[in-house]
């Protein structure tokens, strides 16, 4: 939540891991806890470094190692090639990393979920070739008798532990600015569902990309620190499948998509791991590895979310806050232009195969008004809607938005230009609160995130839902509700045109009445709405305008009352004998 | 049967119990010095774990020879006491467990490992720093690179078999058959050690010695099909076939094909490098007959003068012949009770010390290493060579050095 106090309890918790970690660094007299400690940041940093891109991104990346690798190798062939220090060798990695992020994203975000994953794969395994025909088998970062501390060479292990700690903080407040921001919300409405995301007008490649190079960076850093603490690199060690895993595995441990998860995670399973082999890879070798393994199932199969989501929904479960904010205030009326010509469409064709979805339709949506589009299953509505906000290309005809051409542009831009839109599934996003839903939508419209919230609270207050309700979790809504959440987002972002795909669809009685005079409300404020219905009793009602698609082509264009005597929309409809019936009846 | 034991009885049963515990754990200190502790951090788990283990039998049986026979004499018959450590499947486990044993052992006088180069690069960056002499039977150059005082390497580095390997190969086919060999051919795949094995050779060392490259074949492991890397050494067959792949199913498809191909038991003669052709999985895996007549170059294996210290080992683990890895480590406790007695005392950096001026031409642990044990400044084992074994008849045993040999190498004629 963008709530404009400062994080006070999240920098509290950052400073009591800070001070926890000291105490325990200060007690341990053993280098070898000392080492472990060390570790366990340096793991946790990487886990943290995953989280920013798959955690909030949901981007799943099995391919971490790659940036990790990279910022170990620029360590490590910075200072035997070129004498260069490892102080200013991480930061060259970090570089180095971010610049990799970037070049593997270009070609990478083509892909989407399981695709993306598998490709990431591909990154760290080729680079692992790359570098053992380089040459570069086993790396070792030269000893420093002459002072060594200038080379982070120390003799008390205890400052790397710190250095590894430091470097864990860092990663821990960017995590903590993009969770409380803008970032933040994108890349989660882009983890729930990035159709919905790009309809609400996120433009999900302009935020993935600075996630990945965000996550590279930090990434690099701690294999850079890795390289400096095991002295050692080799191509498997640092690029190996295990290092990307490890990334995964502590944040699945501790939870996904949180800034607490990747360090709980390090914090259990790194020494859990070094105690097991330390205390059986002696006495039963190989025997830590299954352990250590059921020890992961049995934490998978308790809490499937990650420990802090188990603990947080069992101890700390509270209602979020709704922030006491003033909504927005209402945009002028602006004087619909009579008869003028929002959205026109010209001879626009679809076809999936040899069916053709939508054949040569033409329709113009006068400014101002409602026109509903009515029709039987399989009429082509929704795809009709696709083809307009940029999901789907028309395979022919025009569309224009207010004089523009909008064919070819994405569905985020689309709804830049002014068009906003439901889906006939409701796409929420579950694990955010109304408001965070609706606040999504209303990005396209400013780029003050409190503006943003203002709109999103205006636009609550528009579709009726109560301030009780915005700061429920989407996942637990009614029907009627998860309806008024999704008219919220898209009216949030004070869209001039609305598309409604059947949002009256699967409502009873009353909360149909609802929804059409939250409709209406919306349409009474200046904004033109389009929308599908396939049954036509609520739509007489609440219409303008009716067009009547079947198999994908208009059939009847014109005022309600009109269209609904139209013979051929009948017969559509009813079939053959209720067109007499209906001729009949006028008579 | 239930018995009524009182309260009274069970204390004075624990009372007895004590006293007779202390007797027999506490002994009086002249009596008994205490046990030194020597390390083995080693592979005892993941892909290596085999090769951890052998190494383990070896210091084992050393030990037991050493604390039988009297134990450390200089410091009143003090005992050998292992410390074994998992060095794991990563250089990041290796570390940690050299960490570990230097925490929790704090007057480990010395040790071996870590095995795999980069885990005793790892290791040895730990006990450099604690000042604890490491003995090591990696090949790395960089191990004895890096300027450090308390590392010990017994094998002769990669760098240096690279150079020396070809020269007595083609000594040795020179003195069975008369003529030397011309042509040489190349299969290995792209891992570390046979890149670096490779790459002198091909920049100049073959030339330099006279012989042409007519098959030169690098493949990624693991290998689904050998037939293409067989049929161009049918088509050139070369006088020198050396064959590099480092996995077990890989050597099996290559050696298959070379049978297939009428190539096999030393038609073509087949050279291969590291210990893990030598091992007795192989011999199970591809059995006795496409190994014969296969050679390979080691650092260190059983040889003549060793028949004791092999038979010994036979009886006591059933393994069918001892490796380098046992005989290393066998070799390497020898070498730090050497050191002990010359130093006098359990201390970690007089023990170093008193490795460092070694000069052991007899006893077991010159016996361990042909060529007697003398390190160089860097840390290198003075004199260091390798050895080349061949299989024969199911068994690998050592050809070469001459002297050293177990049985003549068998250099079959070239068929025209």
């Amino acid at each position: 939540m963008a709530r404009r106090r400062p994080p006070y309890r999240e920098l509290t918790a950052i400073a009591g891991i800070v001070g926890a970690f000291v105490v325990v660094l200060l007690l341990v007299d053993s280098a070898y806890y000392r080492l472990i400690l060390t570790l366990v940041v340096i793991w946790a940093t990487l886990g943290l470094a995953w989280n920013m891109l798959s955690g909030y991104g949901g981007l799943i990346s099995f391919g971490h190692a790659a940036f990790f690798g990279l910022g170990a190798y620029t360590v490590t062939l910075a200072m035997v090639k070129l004498d260069i220090t490892p102080w200013l060798g991480i930061p060259m990695g970090v570089v180095v990393g971010m610049v990799a992020g970037l070049l593997v994203g270009l070609p990478t975000f083509r892909l989407r979920g399981h695709y993306f994953g598998l490709a990431m794969l591909a990154y760290p395994l080729a680079m692992l070739y790359v570098f053992e025909w380089l040459g570069y088998q086993e790396v070792t970062l030269p000893m420093k008798r002459e002072q060594p501390a200038a080379w982070m060479q120390f003799s008390d292990p205890r400052v790397h532990a710190l250095l590894g700690l430091g470097l864990m903080v860092l990663a821990l407040l960017a995590s903590l600015a993009v969770e409380r921001s803008r970032f933040g919300r994108a890349l989660r409405a882009i983890k729930q569902n990035e159709a919905a995301a790009e309809a609400a007008g996120i433009d999900t490649w302009r935020w993935k990309m600075p996630a990945m190079v965000l996550s590279a960076g930090f990434a690099a850093a701690a294999g850079g620190l890795y390289a400096v603490v095991l002295l050692i690199v080799t191509p498997p060690t640092v690029f190996g499948v295990l290092v990307s895993a490890q990334a995964l595995i502590v944040c699945l441990f501790g939870g996904v998509g949180t800034l607490w998860g990747p360090v709980i995670g390090a914090a259990i399973l790194v020494p859990l791991a070094e105690i097991l082999h330390g205390e059986l890879g002696s006495v039963v070798p190989g025997i830590q590895g299954v352990v250590y393994g059921l020890a992961i199932i049995g934490i998978i199969l308790l809490a499937p979310e990650g420990i802090f989501w188990r603990l947080r929904d069992r101890f700390f479960a509270r209602a979020p806050e709704v922030p006491k904010l003033a909504p927005a205030p209402d945009p002028p009326v602006a004087l619909a232009r009579p008869h003028h010509e929002l959205l026109v469409l010209e001879g626009v064709s679809r076809a999936f195969g040899g069916l053709r979805a939508i054949d040569n339709v033409s329709l113009a949506v006068e400014e101002g008004t409602v026109h509903g589009i009515i029709g039987p299953n399989g009429a082509g509505k929704t795809t009709l809607f696709n083809v307009i906000n940029g999901f789907l290309q028309p395979d022919s005809g025009t569309i224009r938005f207010d004089g523009r051409d909008i064919v070819g542009l994405r569905p985020n831009r689309i709804c830049r230009a002014g068009i906003g839109r439901t889906f006939q599934i409701v796409r929420a996003f579950p694990r955010m609160t109304v408001l965070e839903n609706v606040t999504t939508g209303a990005y396209v419209a400013t780029p003050d995130d409190r503006e943003a919230e203002r709109l999103a609270l205006w636009a609550i207050d528009r579709v009726g839902l109560s301030r009780r309700e915005a700061g429920q979790m989407a996942a637990g809504l009614t029907m009627r509700q998860l309806r008024l959440l999704e008219l919220a987002r898209a009216v949030a972002a004070r869209p001039r045109l609305l598309l409604l795909d059947e949002i009256l669809a699967g409502l009873g009685h009353a909360e149909l009445e609802e929804v059409v005079e939250a409709i209406r409300r919306i349409a009474r404020g200046g904004t033109t709405v389009l929308i599908i219905e396939h049954t036509m009793h609520a739509m007489v009602r609440l219409a303008d305008r009716l067009t009547v698609l079947d198999h994908g082509a208009l059939i009847a264009d014109g005022p309600p009352a009109e269209v609904t005597r139209d013979a051929a929309v009948i017969e559509a409809y009813l079939g053959r004998k209720w067109v007499q019936r209906a001729a009949d009846r006028v008579a | 049967m239930l018995v009524r034991v009182g309260l009274r009885n069970v204390l004075t049963a624990l009372a007895v119990a004590a006293v007779m515990a202390s007797t027999f754990t506490a002994p009086p200190v002249a009596a008994q010095p205490k046990d030194v502790k020597v390390a083995v951090i080693a592979p005892l788990s993941g892909p290596w774990a085999r090769q951890g283990k052998l190494m383990q039998m070896g210091a084992e049986m050393a030990i037991d020879e050493i604390n039988d026979s009297g134990g450390i004499k200089a410091l009143g018959g003090a005992r050998l006491k292992l410390i074994l450590a998992d060095a794991g499947d990563s250089a990041e486990k290796a570390k940690n467990a050299a960490q570990r044993i230097l925490a929790q052992e704090p007057d480990l006088v010395g040790g071996t490992g870590a095995w795999l180069s980069s885990f005793t690069l790892a290791v040895t960056e730990i006990t450099e720093r604690a000042g604890v002499p490491m003995l090591t039977l990696s090949y790395s150059d960089a191990i004895t690179e890096r300027g450090f005082h308390y590392v010990f390497q017994t094998s002769p580095t990669g760098g240096t078999q690279a150079k020396v390997a070809l020269p007595t190969l083609l000594q040795l086919a020179e003195k069975a058959t008369g003529k030397k060999p011309k042509t040489v051919g190349i299969i290995m795949d792209n891992t570390a050690a046979p890149v670096s094995f490779a790459k002198p050779m091909r920049e100049g060392g073959l030339q330099a010695l006279g012989l042409e490259l007519v098959v030169d074949e690098v493949f990624t492991p693991p290998l689904a099909d050998a037939t293409a890397l067989v049929q161009k050494v049918r088509r050139a067959r070369p006088e020198l076939m050396l064959l590099l792949p480092t996995n077990v199913p890989d050597d099996k498809l290559i050696l298959e094909k070379f049978n297939e191909f009428k190539l096999g038991q030393g038609r073509v003669p087949l050279i291969a490098n590291g210990a893990h052709i030598g091992s007795p999985e192989l011999l199970k895996n591809v059995g006795p007959e496409l190994l014969e007549g296969l050679m390979f170059i080691v650092a260190n294996w059983g040889v003549k003068g060793q028949e004791a210290i092999i038979e010994r080992f036979k009886k006591r683990t059933g393994e069918p012949w001892i490796t380098q890895d046992s005989m290393t480590a066998y070799g390497d406790m020898w070498i730090l009770k050497e050191a002990l007695e010359r130093a006098g005392v359990a201390d970690s950096r007089k023990v170093a010390e008193a490795m460092r001026s070694l000069d052991l031409k007899d006893g077991p642990a010159a016996l361990a290493f042909p060529g007697g044990v003398k390190f160089e400044a860097n840390g290198r084992r003075a004199g260091a060579h390798l050895v080349i074994v061949q299989w024969q008849k199911g068994q690998a045993v050592t050809v070469y050095p001459t002297e050293l040999a177990l049985a003549p190498p068998i250099w079959p004629k070239q068929q025209p």
